[in-house]
This record gives structure tokens, C-alpha cells and sequence, in this order.
């Protein structure tokens, strides 16, 4: 479903505008409902509203509603072919002494580690490349970095269970030139965790790359010039003028990565086969957990509990992410 | 393009100062190649060489001859080219009704003033964040109740908006329409309307030409949904007909990613088609700075 | 009269070549659909082109679906909108679950056949001239398509089948929700070559056919045939035993293999209502759940601690990746199988043809997997889905998918067919392979399927893991997944 697109695609403008753009959008210079475009005030409530109508409409049936039933199902027993008995808050409660709902949300937060930084520095590293002006081929490079993204994702479902397979998967087979022995992926838990880390990295590494060249080719010459003047080499460049020059994209980076990291679910269930996400849950992640328990072991309330706190813990740490990008985009501006 | 904002970069670029790529770079550069694009380049080894390529070591590295007898099987089981054009149909109606609908409303987010804006703005980011595999019940009984089970409408409609495209427009439009241009536009006496769709979509264009071509793929390669919905093969999308190639308890190997080379390889074609567009709208729509 | 039949000829004939699916559906106003969700080839093609010769005016639209989703959300989305299939494929694992739930099925009970198949001269060719509607079956041979007289109803059908596969179908409330298709069985797969460089039987033995025999006789209980994997591992080489060669694939895979030879598992049939996990515990005369105390499951568990310790499996899970591989390598010497699995062998491991063989099962017979088709109460095509589900399942027809696909019948009326018993395959040393699994599922007797199998069997599965890979003693692991399921089973009667 359409959802596919909203967890995990990173492309959406975030936080920083252009610098080139001339004025601010937000109305905080303006005063309360003073038209976006003056002289169209009459027009402008009205055509608001009728604008967002199609969208809001749409979304209450199709995007809302089958969520806030979900959400009304977490305060039940609930059996959608048998009975339905309201049990309060039990769900919730039941939750905060569930063992495997915490290690759930610890190995979530562990894969997202995971996914996250190593695949930051490759996207940058990549970036670096990409940005330079002589490099040949640069249409090519740049859709190649894309392919990933079209790849059918059934059969990276296959390929992926290969490459990680203990005694001959090709990723043991290439470990083993540098006399590491096997490693079971599927059995120990931080290997799990790097494969499955391994698995979104190898997905969104060339996306990210894009948008963090995207971010490199709008800092100005000018400021490596003086570097090389002051006599900086190619690291301290990168190191003082590249990575300063890319910082609010690093933050959006995060937090689109971290909304779409706390819903990974077709990975660890590729990885080990099953819903249990390894002998002891050792990569059971949260959404994974969420359908363990509605669709296996049918405790369909339970799930929908599970969604909901899914959802709070995201919302704190956009919360969090938020008040960051604040303090940074404040620190930064001008 | 006429966006103001993409004058930025190019003006940046005046005076290059820069050093070769070097040799390491470029190894850099071959080795990324190779890790995007073997798996896509392994399904093409596998069902050219047969399912027992997948347990041989070590593993074959050079196409097969078995390629066409797979696909004439794959054939067999399941009408790709049905599938295909059922996908490419759904996939169309979805990524052009997405980019009209989210530039409406995000034009409308960005620019127009009506009470309740800003508190509608978060209620859609805060909707991006649900885990969608609860609602997929009911939403079925909704289907169910219209008869669209086993229909395309059941595909495309759920589809038509979504919350993620109205916050890319709504990003886009903010960064990429500066207000003195709509300001200038009503001074001229241009209405709402024409505002939006004289000065808003042409701006947008390329933009809303990357968000249709995300939504195209993303409803290509979706599953769950549609195979729960559509019944019969004249209905299958490819990643429904995919799944048709399960063979007996068990995986063909060479029958499913033969298919699932099929259900691919259309899209690598378009991608060489659009692909320098998409790589540039990618990074217009991305954070400067 | 005749052109309809042309015409259905031609789609026929299109279809084949696998074009225009759609043309019969679209061309032919008064064709019938009946709509099958499946997974696999629990529906053979083959038999379903037969059955479109027979009735050119029923088209079956078959999906395949993945196990976990079709029972997990799309029957249950199904059911409670009353919009899906006709017919349902039903595994053996999720018996239990739909068992509970008899009001989402048709009772085939009230079902009666029409006269629909009762003769089976009116199919037709491509040239629209009537024939006798036959099968080329994988041999060569002509097989006559069996027919079905007008009346039957799942009670006069049932004495063909077995009765423990018949009552897996049979829901709480005495309705008939699903009958048999196939019965996994479950026999020793092994190596031939590498039994005998064990020194378990002699390349001699291995030759004549013997050898099947001599290693079946010495392992009639799993004490013993962990005791035979002892003596393979200490014939090993050092290098072999370096690179994690064993003497069977998983020594997990036991568990369940003894679990299924009791008559109790993990619920309790009480007769009233969709079973319980309750029992009275013997030793503490309390009613406890079942999975803690049922004297079977200790047994199991402890019997494949045993094995593990004995280090006689090589910890390669059945359909990782690595599995494949190692039945190629020779990495383990034996398999526990049911009888579909030997088609995946052929096809994953061609070269050892000839090298494989099958012994019987240590315990006395077994099971592993299997599948019931039931019409659902939504269906608007009960009458023709009935009609179709009599001829496919019925024994003439089990018999062509044993002969294709290794699915083996679950009508046990056929077992004495020739064609089952003389039934040998090269690729495993001319095995008896047809006499073997009939003579091992006849050992089987009823054992009551719960709705909540899946999740427990997952529970235990992971705790045996976890002592596999040294993460947890047994003791400590058996706590756990008591643990586990205490979560799982909650709220279950």
C-alpha cells in the first residue's frame, strides 16, 4: 500500500530551504490570518478548503478510518470471526510487562543503529565522489545508485536469504578469504541485527547518496577556495567546510531514516524465515512483534495495542528529532 | 527548469577548484555498481542457468542457455503480459491522480491561509507514522462492501491519495514558489485558479513528474494489498503473478526469479528512459544546505 | 451446441500456450467461475485442464498465496466480509485454527453431488468430437479419468479416506469443513554412498535394496537411530567433522516428527467447542495447560536434547538456504521427509540421482504437512464447487497427483492400488517409495489440532534452537518457552 512510500522514502524537503529562496513561508512574520497571497483574501478560506477537500476526503475513508478502527479494537479481546469483550487499558498494561515487546524495541532501536550510521557514512563517502567535477559518466553513476530502489522486492527476499545463508552464503564465502569463520546470521543475535541493517542499507545507501550530493553541490565554491587558501588539504575540506555545509541534510537524513526504521518488518521476517524474528526474538522488531501476535497467534487487540505504542514512540522521538533540528537550524541561521 | 531555486547551485559552480578523482574513487565508484545491481543482475543468472543454480558451489557467475524455456514456463503458469498491463494501468492511474491531488492540497498547505491549516499539517505528517498492517481488515470489508473485490478499483482507489505526497508538494511548492511571484500573479488579476494552474504547475512540474514516478513504482512492486484483493489472473498485477510460480510447498528458484526478473526488467527500461529526470528530481526535491 | 464447444476447444488450446487466461471468461457469457485460494500445487494443473475438457462451462480460477498471509489475514478478511473464494486450501498446521470457526465453511455434509461427473465420456477434443476424457500420465501411460455417480455427500465419500487425515477436517460442531487432499507421511531420506562409508550397511546392501531394510530394523525407536547417528559421526574423518558434516540435516526436525506419533498434543478434544489447551495435570491433579506437563511433549523434547548433544545434526534448518546446498555436498546423511518433499530433492539436488534411498521412520510411521479443500459458506457456486471437490479428491484422481507431483493420497482405499505399491523411483534406488509412506501413515492414529499449533509449535521450535546453539541449557530453555507461551495462549480456553 501507499505506506510503502511514506516510511521509507527520504525525498521529501525538509527543514532547510534553498538559500537562494527569498521569503520565509511561514506566516510568523505575518499576523494571524493574513492571506498567503494578498489581494485573494476573500477567495482564499474557501479555495483552501476546497483544495485539501479531494485529499481530506479520500484519506478519512481509505487512510484514517481503517486506523482508528484498529485503534478501537485495542481496547477489546478481540476475535474479528468470534466475540469482542472490552477489557479497558488490559492490553496496555499486559504490554509494559511483555518481556518480548521491550527486547522488541531494544533490537529495533539496534538495527536502526545499524542501518543508519554505517549506511551515513557510505552515502556521504559516495556523495564526495560524485560531487567532483571530473568525474566521467555522471548520469550513469547517479542511476545506477538508484536500481536498488526498482528491484522486485520479492526476489531480494530470496537473493538476500542466499547471500546470508551459515555454511554457503557468499557473504560467509567472502569473510572466509580473510580467514573469519562462518558466522549464523540467523542464529546470534548482533550478526542478525548487521544483516538485517545490511539488507535497508543496501536499499536506501544510493538514495541517500543523491541527496546528500544534492546538499555538496549547494555549497558555494568560495568557501573551499579560502579553505585551499588557508592551506587546507582535501580531508580538512571535507571535514570543515563539506560536513558543515551538509548538516541540516544529515539531520533530515535521520529522521526520515528513523520514522521508516521503526517499521522494519519484511526484512527480519526475510532474514529468519519466521514471525518469532529468531530462536529468542533475538530480531523480533516492533512491527514484526505487531503481526506476530495479531495475525499468529490471533490476538488481534494485543496488535492493535502494539501499533498504537508503535505510533507513540515515534511521535516522541519526532518530538525529539524536532527540538534538535531547532536548536541546530537556530544555532546555524546567519 | 524555471525554478528560482535551482539558479542556486548553478551559480555556485562558477570557479572549479578540484582535484581528479582518483584512482580509488573510481574503485569506490565499480564496487557501488556492482552491490546495486547484482541482485537484479543474479535473477537473470538464475533463471537462465536453472533452480539448482542456487545450490551449486560454487555458485554459477555467467548467464545459462535456459533462459527462454524458463520464461515460455513461466508463461505457462501465469499471462505476464496481462499482469503487466494491469500493473502499468494501475500504476498510471495512482501516480497521476497522487500528483494532482497532493499538489492541489499542497499548494493549498503551503500558500493559501484557512483556519485549521497548520493543525491539518501535523494530523497528515502524524498519519505517515502509523503502521499500516493493522488496517488492512477492515479496509478489505470496505472493499468488500462495494464489490470491488477483484476489480482495479480496489487497487486504485485506496490509493489515490496519500499522506506522504501532500508533505513532498506542500515541501516543494513552500521552497520552490516564492510568494512574491503569486503575490505579482494576483496583482495582474489572476484568480486562485489561475494561479495554480499557470504559475503553481508549471514550477512543480518536475517535481510532481518524480513524485508520480515514485508512486508508479511504489505501487508496482507492492504486494500484500493486492494479492489479497484481486482473485482471478485476468486481474493479477506482476508482483500477484510472481507468486503464482510457488510451486509445490517449495521454491522454484529459477521459475520465481524468472518471473520476478519479468516483473522487473519493464521498470529498468523506463528507468533508462527517465532515469537522468528522476536523479535530478530527486535532488531538487532534497534540503539545500 | 457444437460451436460453443469449438470455441471452449480453442481457449482450451490458447490456454496452453498461455495466452489470453482471460479469453473463456470474457468470451463466454454463460461460463461459471469458481474461484480457488491455494498455495502450491495442492491444485495440479494438469487435472484442472482435464476438468475443463469435461466442463467447458466452468472456468476455476486458482490463487496462490503464501501460508502465513492466506490464513493469517486474507480467509479471516474473507469470512468476516463474506466476499472471497469458493473454494479454500486448508494446510494441516492451520486445521486447528479453522476448525474453530465452521461458520466461514459449507458443511459438505448437506452437499450432494450432481450428475455432473458421474459419466465422463462428454469431454471433448480440439476438433469438437466427443472422447472418453483420459490422462498421459509422467510415464507415458493412459489414464482414464475417474467419475463420481450423482448423490454423494461428504458421509458417503468418507469411508474412502483416511480417518485420522478425515478428522483434521471436521469442525467443532460435527460439520464437515474440508476434505483430504494429500498426506505428507514422513520416512528417512538418506544418502546411500555416505551410509556406507559410515559403515552403517555395505556398499552390497546398498546395491541390492537391502540396505533400506537392514537401517530401518536398526533404528525402530529414536534412542536407537541417535544411537546409528553416533556410530556415522565417529567414522568421520577429521576433516569433515571440521567443516560441521553430520549425520542428519537438523536434529530439531525430531521433535516433531515424535510429537505427531502420539495421539495427544497440544490440546485436548473436550467435544463442546473448538478444543482446549487444558488438562488435568496426573502429577499435581490441577487443570493446567497442556504443553506444560503432556508427558509426549517431554518426551519429545528431551529425546531431541538427546540428539543435539549427541551432535549428531548439523543445525541446517529445512528450506534455509543452506539446505539445498548441503544435499548436494553431502554435508548430512539423512533427512526426515514427508513424500512431497522428494520431488524438492530431485529438483534442488540432480547430480546425487540415484544416490538416495528411504527408510522407515524410527517410532513407527509419521506426518508432515497436508492439506484439505473446503467450500466456503459465502460461496454462490456451492453446487459446482462441490461437484469439482468430489472428482478432484476423489481416489482415481489422488492417484495422478502421486504420480506427477509426489503429493501422496489420503484416500487410503487406493493404498493397495498397484500403482502405489509397485510404485518405485530411481532417484532413490528404486525405492518402494509408494509402499514405504502407505505402510508408515497407516501407523498414524487421529491427534487433535488446536487453533493456536502454529504459535506453539514456533515456541518450542525456538527453544530447541536456543540449547542447539549452546545460548541456553534445557532446563533454562524449557522455562522459557514456557514463558512463551503463557504470552501466546493467553485467554485460550
Amino acid at each position: 500500500m501507499s505506506h510503502v512510500v511514506a516510511g521509507n522514502s527520504p525525498a521529501a524537503s525538509e527543514k532547510g530551504r534553498p538559500k537562494g529562496s527569498p521569503t520565509p513561508w511561514r506566516p510568523k512574520k505575518q499576523k494571524k490570518n493574513k492571506p498567503a497571497i494578498p489581494g485573494l483574501r476573500s477567495l482564499n478560506g474557501k479555495w483552501g478548503y476546497l483544495f485539501i477537500a479531494p485529499f481530506v476526503i479520500m484519506f478519512l475513508i481509505f487512510g484514517l478510518a481503517p486506523v482508528t478502527y484498529s485503534t478501537y479494537v485495542a481496547f477489546f479481546n478481540w476475535d474479528p470471526l468470534g466475540g469482542q469483550t472490552f477489557i479497558g487499558f488490559d492490553n496496555f498494561t499486559y504490554l509494559l510487562q511483555d518481556d518480548v515487546f521491550w527486547q522488541s524495541i531494544g533490537n529495533t532501536f539496534d538495527i536502526w543503529f545499524w542501518s543508519t550510521f554505517p549506511q551515513m557514512v557510505l552515502s556521504i563517502g559516495l556523495a564526495a565522489v560524485l560531487r567532483n567535477r571530473f568525474l566521467k559518466g555522471k548520469t550513469f553513476w547517479r542511476t545506477v545508485l538508484l536500481v536498488p530502489n526498482i528491484t522486485s522486492v520479492l526476489a531480494v527476499a530470496i537473493i538476500f536469504g542466499q547471500l546470508f545463508g551459515r555454511d554457503y552464503g557468499m557473504v560467509n564465502y567472502v569473510l572466509g578469504w580473510f580467514g573469519i569463520p562462518h558466522i549464523d546470521f540467523v542464529e546470534q543475535a548482533l550478526p542478525g541485527h548487521i544483516a538485517i541493517a545490511a539488507m535497508i542499507t543496501w536499499r536506501w545507501f544510493g538514495y541517500n547518496a543523491l541527496i546528500f550530493l544534492a546538499s555538496m553541490l549547494a555549497i558555494p565554491d568560495e568557501l573551499y577556495e579560502s579553505a585551499s587558501l588557508d592551506g587546507a588539504g582535501s580531508w580538512k575540506q571535507f571535514r570543515y567546510v563539506t560536513l558543515p555545509g551538509i548538516r541540516n541534510t544529515i539531520t533530515f537524513v535521520l529522521i526520515v531514516g528513523t520514522i521508516g526504521g521503526l517499521q522494519v518488518f519484511a526484512e527480519p521476517l526475510t532474514l529468519g524465515g519466521t514471525t518469532t524474528g529468531g530462536d529468542s526474538h533475538q530480531f523480533s522488531t516492533l512491527t514484526l512483534y505487531l503481526y506476530d501476535q495479531a495475525f499468529v497467534a490471533g490476538h488481534w487487540g494485543y496488535g492493535a495495542a502494539i501499533g498504537i505504542m508503535i505510533t507513540i514512540i515515534v511521535l516522541i522521538i519526532s518530538g525529539i528529532n524536532f527540538l534538535l533540528t531547532r536548536q541546530i537550524a537556530g544555532g546555524d541561521s546567519e | 527548469m524555471t525554478s528560482v531555486a535551482k539558479q542556486a547551485p548553478r551559480k555556485a559552480n562558477r570557479r572549479p577548484k578540484w582535484q581528479k578523482v582518483s584512482f580509488g574513487g573510481y574503485v569506490g565508484l565499480v564496487l557501488m555498481m556492482i552491490v546495486s545491481a547484482f541482485p537484479f543482475y543474479w535473477m537473470f543468472v538464475v533463471a537462465s542457468n536453472g533452480s539448482d543454480a542456487v545450490s551449486k558451489i560454487p555458485p554459477p557467475l555467467l548467464p545459462g542457455p535456459r533462459f527462454f524455456t524458463v520464461i515460455a514456463n513461466v508463461y505457462k503458469v501465469v499471462d505476464f503480459n496481462v499482469a503487466l498491463l494491469n500493473t502499468a494501468i494501475v500504476g498510471l492511474c495512482v501516480a497521476v491522480a497522487q500528483v494532482f491531488f497532493s499538489a492541489l492540497a499542497g499548494f493549498a498547505f503551503a500558500k493559501l491561509d484557512f483556519k485549521g491549516r497548520r493543525g491539518l499539517i501535523v494530523f497528515v505528517i502524524g498519519t505517515m507514522m502509523l503502521p499500516s498492517q493493522l488496517g488492512i481488515i477492515p479496509l478489505y470489508m470496505m472493499i468488500a462492501n462495494w464489490h470491488w473485490v477483484n476489480t482495479l478499483y480496489a487497487l486504485i482507489v485506496p490509493a489515490l491519495v496519500t499522506a506522504f505526497g501532500v508533505f513532498w508538494m506542500r515541501q516543494i511548492i513552500d521552497a520552490q514558489i516564492p510568494n512574491e511571484m503569486l503575490e505579482a500573479a494576483s496583482i495582474d488579476g489572476a484568480g486562485v485558479l489561475r494561479v495554480y494552474w499557470s504559475i503553481v504547475l508549471p514550477v512543480i512540474a518536475q517535481s510532481g513528474f518524480v513524485l508520480g514516478l515514485f508512486s508508479f513504482l511504489a505501487s508496482w512492486n507492492d504486494f500484500l494489498w493486492p494479492n489479497l484483493v484481486l482473485q482471478s489472473p485476468n486481474m493479477y498485477t506482476a508482483q500477484v503473478a510472481v507468486n503464482q510460480l510457488k510451486a509445490n510447498y517449495v521454491v522454484d528458484y529459477a521459475l520465481n526469479l524468472g518471473g520476478a526478473f519479468l516483473a522487473t526488467a519493464p521498470l529498468l527500461l523506463l528507468f533508462v528512459f527517465v532515469g537522468r529526470r528522476l536523479v535530478s528530481g530527486v535532488m531538487d526535491g532534497a534540503v539545500k544546505g | 451446441m457444437k460451436l460453443k464447444k469449438i470455441a471452449a476447444g480453442i481457449a482450451l488450446a490458447a490456454l496452453t500456450f498461455g495466452v489470453g487466461v482471460t479469453a473463456p471468461g470474457a468470451a463466454n457469457a454463460t461460463t461459471k467461475t469458481i474461484t480457488i485460494w491455494t498455495f502450491g500445487d495442492v491444485i495440479e494443473p494438469n487435472l484442472i485442464l482435464e476438468y475443463k475438457k469435461i466442463h467447458p462451462d466452468i472456468q476455476l480460477t486458482i490463487k496462490k498465496s503464501d501460508l502465513a498471509a492466506m490464513n493469517g489475514t486474507d480467509m479471516v478478511a474473507a469470512c468476516t466480509s463474506h466476499t472471497g473464494p469458493d473454494i479454500v486450501a486448508v494446510e494441516v498446521s492451520y486445521s486447528g485454527k479453522w476448525r474453530s470457526y465452521p461458520r466461514c465453511f459449507t458443511d459438505l455434509k448437506t452437499m450432494r453431488t450432481s450428475a455432473a461427473n458421474a459419466d465422463a465420456t462428454n469431454g471433448t477434443d480440439k476438433n469438437g468430437h466427443a472422447v472418453k476424457v483420459s490422462y498421459v500420465d509422467a510415464t507415458g501411460k493412459t489414464v482414464l479419468v475417474g467419475t463420481v455417480p450423482a448423490g454423494q455427500s461428504a458421509t458417503t465419500i468418507k469411508p474412502n479416506y483416511l480417518s485420522w487425515r478425515w478428522a483434521q477436517g471436521v469442525g467443532h460442531d460435527g460439520s464437515v469443513i474440508g476434505i483430504p487432499t494429500d498426506v505428507g507421511g514422513l520416512e528417512v531420506l538418506y544418502r546411500t554412498d555416505l551410509m556406507v562409508k559410515a559403515g552403517l550397511i555395505t556398499a552390497a546392501q546398498s546395491k541390492n535394496g537391502t540396505g533400506r531394510d537392514i537401517l530401518g530394523k536398526s533404528w525402530p525407536t529414536w534412542d536407537k537411530f541417535i544411537a546409528q547417528g553416533q556410530k556415522y559421526m565417529s567414522k568421520l574423518s577429521a576433516a569433515d567433522k571440521k567443516k560441521g558434516v553430520g549425520f542428519m540435516d537438523n536434529a530439531g526436525a525430531i521433535f516433531a516428527a515424535m510429537l505427531q506419533q502420539g495421539t495427544t498434543k497440544y490440546y485436548n478434544d473436550n467435544g463442546t467447542d473448538s478444543g482446549t489447551i487444558f488438562g488435568v495435570n496426573p502429577k499435581t491433579k490441577k487443570k493446567e495447560p497442556l504443553y506444560s506437563w503432556n508427558p509426549n511433549i517431554k518426551a519429545a523434547w528431551d529425546t531431541t536434547i538427546k540428539a543435539t548433544k549427541a551432535g549428531i545434526g548439523t543445525k541446517t534448518a529445512q528450506f534455509s538456504p543452506d539446505w539445498p546446498v548441503g544435499m548436494n555436498t553431502g554435508k548430512f546423511a539423512a533427512i526426515l521427509a514427508p513424500a512431497w518433499m522428494m520431488d524438492y530433492v530431485k529438483q534442488q539436488a540432480p547430480l546425487t540421482s540415484g544416490k538416495w534411498d528411504v527408510a522407515d521412520l524410527p517410532g513407527g510411521g509419521g506426518n508432515q504437512g497436508g492439506t484439505q479443500l473446503g467450500i466456503t459458506s459465502y460461496s454462490n457456486m456451492k453446487q459446482d464447487a462441490w461437484d469439482f471437490l468430489a472428482w478432484y479428491l476423489a481416489p482415481e484422481q489422488q492417484l495422478q497427483v502421486f504420480r506427477t507431483y509426489g503429493l501422496f493420497p489420503s484416500t487410503k482405499s487406493i493404498y493397495n492400488d498397484a500403482s502405489v505399491t509397485g510404485f518405485v523411483d530411481p532417484f532413490f534406488n528404486n525405492a518402494p517409495v509408494g509402499k514405504i509412506y502407505s505402510q508408515g501413515i497407516l501407523k498414524l492414529k487421529p491427534i487433535f489440532e488446536g487453533e493456536l499449533n502454529p504459535a506453539i509449535d514456533l515456541a518450542f521450535g525456538g527453544g530447541l534452537t536456543r540449547v542447539a546453539a549452546g545460548k541456553m541449557t534445557s532446563a533454562k530453555s524449557w522455562a522459557q518457552v514456557m514463558k512463551d507461551l503463557a504470552t501466546a495462549t493467553r485467554g485460550a480456553n
